[in-house]
């Protein structure tokens, strides 16, 4: 038996189990996509990157996290990053939350020549890190690495082991 | 022994200067030459691999030292 993360919190199973206790299995990549926190979380970073600004665009990106208790999802924001780089490797703990995805942007334009989709680099920091790497450039949101969190919702909070 | 007319450190520096221009910070990377049948090839990694991101890869003429092709990731 298999239940989904994300579903309305305090839902209960048809055994009258709270879901979110029995769960162990990561959202999707597509499942994250969907959801309107990452998918404002997305927004909010492209905005802050600055893509129109030739002189200050710069990579702006995050953490995703899923609650172990209710399933909920929520974010956090890095620090700002740079031209073509930015570090997500120290997620802040959050309580009861483990990281399940990043986010981050790349604001240089396709125009100029720029590779709007995932980098070596990004595909490569994904499957060490375990989670999913969630990208919006400029034309659309691409994503890439392990389709959903390595090992399911065990591990402890930040990355898995 | 051939000797080619457009050297590593030739080819590195025409991958370099248009690096600096686009991506104007290269300190993060690790850059990697090595010749390929169709030209020096330039490829700028990131030093840590945690690290999100992506850098520039070029090939360089061995002969003209023109850049035929580069790619910007990020």
């Amino acid at each position: 038996m298999e239940f989904t993360l994300l579903q309305p919190n305090n839902q209960r199973c048809a055994n009258g189990l709270r879901w979110g206790i029995l769960n162990v299995q990561a959202p999707t990549t597509a499942e994250l996509l969907n959801h309107p926190l990452v998918q404002q979380a997305l927004e909010d970073a492209w905005a802050d990157s600055l893509a129109d600004d030739a002189a200050r665009r710069h990579q702006e990106g995050g953490w995703v996290y899923a609650d172990l208790g209710s399933g909920a999802i929520t974010t956090r924001r890095a620090s700002a990053g740079a031209t073509a780089n930015i570090g997500l490797d120290h997620p802040p703990t959050v309580p009861g939350a483990v990281v399940v995805a990043t986010f981050h942007t790349h604001p240089n334009p396709s125009a100029e020549g720029w590779d709007p989709g995932p980098s070596t680099d990004d595909m490569q920091s994904a499957f060490i890190l375990g989670v999913p790497c969630l990208i919006r450039a400029d034309d659309g949101v691409h994503a890439t690495g392990p389709d959903s969190r390595r090992g399911g919702l065990a591990g402890g909070p930040g990355f898995p082991p | 022994m051939t000797i080619l007319p457009v050297t590593a450190a030739h080819a590195l520096a025409v991958a370099q200067a248009d690096a600096l221009q686009a991506y104007r910070d290269l300190a993060p990377y690790r850059v990697q030459v090595a010749l390929e049948a169709d030209g020096w090839h330039v490829d700028y990694q990131l030093k840590d691999p945690h690290r999100k991101g992506g850098g520039p890869h070029y090939v360089i003429d061995a002969t003209s030292a023109m850049i035929v092709s580069k790619r910007y990731e990020q």
